[in-house]
């Protein structure tokens, strides 16, 4: 049915520094579908959408709007095509009201000025039937994420848009919260919309898609019918032929008679992490699963002394330690590599030598400065120990590949010879090859009696690499579980039934 | 709380929304103040109207006026410096043309109003396309239009013109009945002038461009975030320079009402004015870090800025400093009260 194609993305090609983000991907939507953009993280998936509403400029290919060529350059030219987007991240002005947030830039106007009367009852029918029941006159900041994430879509539902794009839309949303969103998606596919759907969650592509596309690494896979693929299937196309270098990764072995490296009591901090409770051995990688938003790296930050814990004990190798401020855990030979590199971790502008030797030179105090001599030696080591791919350690971090850059972190904390290595999403955003690496990297650590705290979203990694798994969920820790023997599917009931336990805990009081 | 039924909403459930939680504390604040003055110095005149209108509107209206553009740069989460000297700069335009080159002063007020609309608009788009942190930006104009005050002249120019003298002299008396039944100037004598007129002319005008234009609502999207705003397809840029070039009208203005004040130019004049004017539009409720802030609260803002020298004058005894002191303490409530409010807010959304 060609003449229903209503978008046609032909050969587009993205590069970043140092990496290609897309290379020669096609798409095409027609009208009246739902179409999923399936990848792991890093595949591709939301450059593509950037590139679609105007964020990111292509480097190659063309854009076909109902077989028009098409250039967007901002996000109001996408908006201005009929290109309306609900990012994940929700992006709404907080400070104004909710009806506001749904009408500003095309507001109702009346007698020369806008019509808040009109805004506000358009906004509450809209409201309606997206079955929320909230005072649209107050400030967005009022109400919960989920209420956000809905008035965002209400906003791009209002634009009339010819297609709608959802980027992770139900990553807030509770199961009654996605299925009011659904029946909206069926009747907005039912009035000839073409719709985009991302998302990580593979029931929800079977339960609302008519078709599917796959990407990996920037690379496309192919295009399916819904039913051309089963859930396996579509697993394996998106992880694709490397899962054969992840298969050969041994978790490391911990001695029944492992000291204690790490004991933490009741920690917690109001409002971020509930009373939590955890141990570390030498040598043993601790895995802490759970959604994002779950307090998992709230509670490593406690561990790094980066968040202040309001209660409890931290102990190390037996002994009390007081953790109030990173420097301190550094000087205890706590390591820890933040979950966003580009804003917490790397320094762009400085050289490799320079980014691997700062955690050490911190370590010494600037009063015993690093000779040029030692530092040279530091950063040749790593980068051959690593095998960062690099001519030389003078090149800028931010020049590398996001693989490659997350390994030049790695060494920087691996450098203060740490006794625990706390990495939060070592792995994401980048390609599967280097995160087998870095993961094999870690177990090495553990092997030389390093205790590390491994944090992820991918639960397959997760259970892969740990000797323990802690389980979080709502700011708590509600299970841990041996890494040995336990599923992903174990791990999903619990992060699920964890709910349903509380809320049956919760009536019973 | 609110069922289905409720859309119509009473006027009472209206007001009570928590957006306007800053404006009533300003106004309470003035209220405090006032009746604490009027109980105090009831006797001296503080309750009457002439001290209300004449010391803390008329006094005032110049900051009041450049408070009306300073609230529209902050509600963008910018920061003006440089309307103390494009004030001054325009008594130095306006002196200078009439006294040394005899032109009108209307011409010259409207080349005043041309360099300051533009330099405003040009610092606009240097803090949005060049990046540059509107502080230091606007710090930049400061310097220039001060050296530019002084390079015209470095003493201060007499103003004697009739049209200047007539718009300084005009006043409005306000009228009552008195004991006898006639319609008669109320005493003690009260008035309006030129300046408290052009003040809340400015208020409405900058009440009517918040409330009532797309622009207005965009100067709010974009002190709420930046970054949404530009996805959800607002004109930052645009909005981001006009801001600047109408808070350079505004001081202009200002600068006109400080000219039919003084009756000269000086190139010196109304240093440190941009702190006096900022801090009127945050104990106006205007929030600092964007997003907040109404032309209402502004106007009490000024108000409640002068009621407290005024109250220092009424006592007798007080070193005129120590109403820098009580605007000292002043601020620091509001900024007090204004984290209060967001931390407040914020606990309420996580539960």
């Amino acid at each position: 049915m060609p003449e229903n194609i209503i978008l046609e993305m032909k050969e587009i090609e993205i590069k970043f520094p140092g990496v290609k983000a897309l290379d020669k991907v096609d798409f095409t939507l027609r009208k009246g579908e739902v179409h999923s953009l399936l990848g792991e993280n890093g595949a591709g998936k939301s450059t593509l959408i950037k590139c679609l509403t105007g964020v990111n400029r292509k480097d190659g290919g063309k854009i076909l709007l109902n077989g028009q060529e098409i250039n967007p350059t901002s996000p109001q030219q996408a908006v201005d095509l009929g290109i309306s987007t609900v990012f994940q991240e929700i992006n709404l002005c907080p400070n104004l009201t909710v009806a506001e947030n749904i009408f500003i830039g095309r507001q109702p106007m009346k007698r020369g000025g806008i019509d808040w009367k009109t805004i506000n009852k358009r906004a509450n029918e809209l409201m309606e039937r997206f079955h929320l029941d909230i005072d649209v006159t107050r400030p967005l900041s009022f109400y919960s994420t989920a209420v956000q994430q809905m008035v965002s879509i209400a906003r791009a539902v209002d634009i009339q848009a010819k297609i709608l794009i959802l980027d992770e839309p139900t990553s807030s949303l509770d199961d009654n919260e996605v299925r009011l969103l659904f029946e909206v998606m069926r009747q907005l596919k039912a009035e000839g919309m073409g719709i985009i759907f991302i998302t990580h969650f593979l029931d929800q592509v079977y339960e609302i898609s008519d078709r599917m596309t796959i990407l990996r690494n920037g690379h496309l896979i192919g295009s399916y019918e819904i039913g051309q693929l089963n859930k396996v299937q579509l697993v394996t196309e998106m992880i694709g032929k490397d899962i054969d270098v992840i298969f050969n990764l041994k978790r490391a072995d911990v001695k029944e008679d492992a000291a204690y490296m790490l004991e933490a009591e009741h920690i917690g901090v109001p409002g971020k992490v509930k009373d939590i409770s955890v141990t570390l051995k030498e040598g043993e990688l601790l895995g802490f699963a759970g959604l994002l938003g779950s307090g998992r790296t709230e509670t490593a930050e406690m561990l790094f002394g980066a968040e202040k814990t309001a209660q409890g004990k931290i102990r190390k190798k037996g002994s009390d330690i007081s953790l109030k401020t990173p420097h301190e855990a550094i000087m205890n030979r706590i390591a820890f590599c933040p979950e966003d590199r580009k804003t917490d971790g790397i320094i762009g502008d400085l050289s490799i030598r320079e980014n691997i030797m700062l955690a050490v030179q911190a370590r010494r105090g600037f009063m015993h400065p690093m000779s040029r001599a030692e530092q040279d030696k530091l950063a040749d080591y790593y980068i051959k120990a690593l095998g960062i791919a690099t001519p030389d350690a003078e090149k800028k971090i931010g020049e590398l590949s996001g693989g490659n850059q997350q390994k030049v972190i790695l060494a920087r904390w691996m450098a203060t010879e740490p006794d625990v290595l706390i990495l939060d999403e070592p792995t994401r955003g980048i390609d599967v090859g280097a995160k087998a690496e870095i993961q094999r990297l870690m177990l090495e650590r553990c092997r030389d009696g390093v205790s590390v705290i491994f944090i992820s979203s991918e639960l397959d990694e997760i259970i892969r690499c740990s000797n323990r798994i802690v389980v979080m969920r709502d700011r708590q820790k509600v299970a841990e579980v041996d890494g040995a023997t336990c599923t992903q599917q174990d791990i999903l009931n619990i992060i699920a039934e964890g709910s349903a336990a509380e809320n049956g805990k919760e009536a019973s009081v | 709380m609110n069922k289905t039924s409720s859309k119509k909403q009473s006027l009472l459930s209206r007001l009570m929304n928590p957006k306007y939680i800053m404006v009533y504390a300003t106004v309470a604040i003035f209220l405090i103040i006032y009746l604490f003055g009027a109980i105090n110095y009831g006797d001296k005149g503080f309750l009457s109207l002439r001290t209300l209108i004449i010391s803390m509107f008329t006094e005032n209206a110049y900051y009041g006026i450049s408070a009306v553009g300073m609230t529209m740069v902050l509600i963008t989460g910018g920061i003006d410096l440089s309307v103390g000297a494009v004030s001054a700069l325009t008594g130095m335009i306006i002196a200078y043309g009439v006294a040394i080159m005899n032109l009108p002063p209307m011409l010259c007020l409207l080349f005043a109003l041309v360099i300051g609309v533009g330099l405003g608009l040009l610092m606009g788009a240097g803090i949005h396309y060049l990046n540059v942190p509107p502080f230091i930006m606007t710090l930049t104009g400061m310097f220039l239009t001060r050296g530019i005050c002084s390079l015209m002249s470095r003493e201060s120019i007499e103003i004697n013109n009739e049209l200047i003298d007539a718009l300084a002299g005009f006043k409005i008396y306000i009228k009552w009945w008195n004991e006898d039944g006639e319609w008669a100037k109320i005493k003690p004598i009260c008035y309006i002038n030129f300046n408290f007129i052009l003040f809340i002319v400015m208020i409405i005008i900058g009440t009517i461009l918040l409330q009532r234009t797309r622009f207005g609502r965009n100067v709010y999207a974009i002190g709420g975030n930046e970054q949404s705003a530009k996805l959800m397809g607002l004109p930052v840029a645009r909005t981001k320079i006009l801001v600047y070039g109408f808070n350079g009208f505004c001081s202009v203005l200002a600068g006109f009402a400080y000219v039919l004040y003084v009756k000269s130019g000086w190139n010196l004049a109304l240093q440190g004015g941009e702190l006096e004017v900022i801090t009127c539009a945050v104990i106006g409720g205007t929030l600092m870090t964007g997003g907040v802030g109404y032309m209402v609260g502004t106007l009490f803002g000024v108000l409640l800025k002068s009621a407290i020298p005024a109250l220092i004058t009424f006592n007798g005894n007080l070193l005129s400093w120590w109403g820098k002191i009580a605007t000292g303490a002043l601020l620091l409530l509001f900024i007090f009260i204004q984290r209060v409010v967001v931390v407040y807010s914020n606990r309420k959304k996580q539960e």
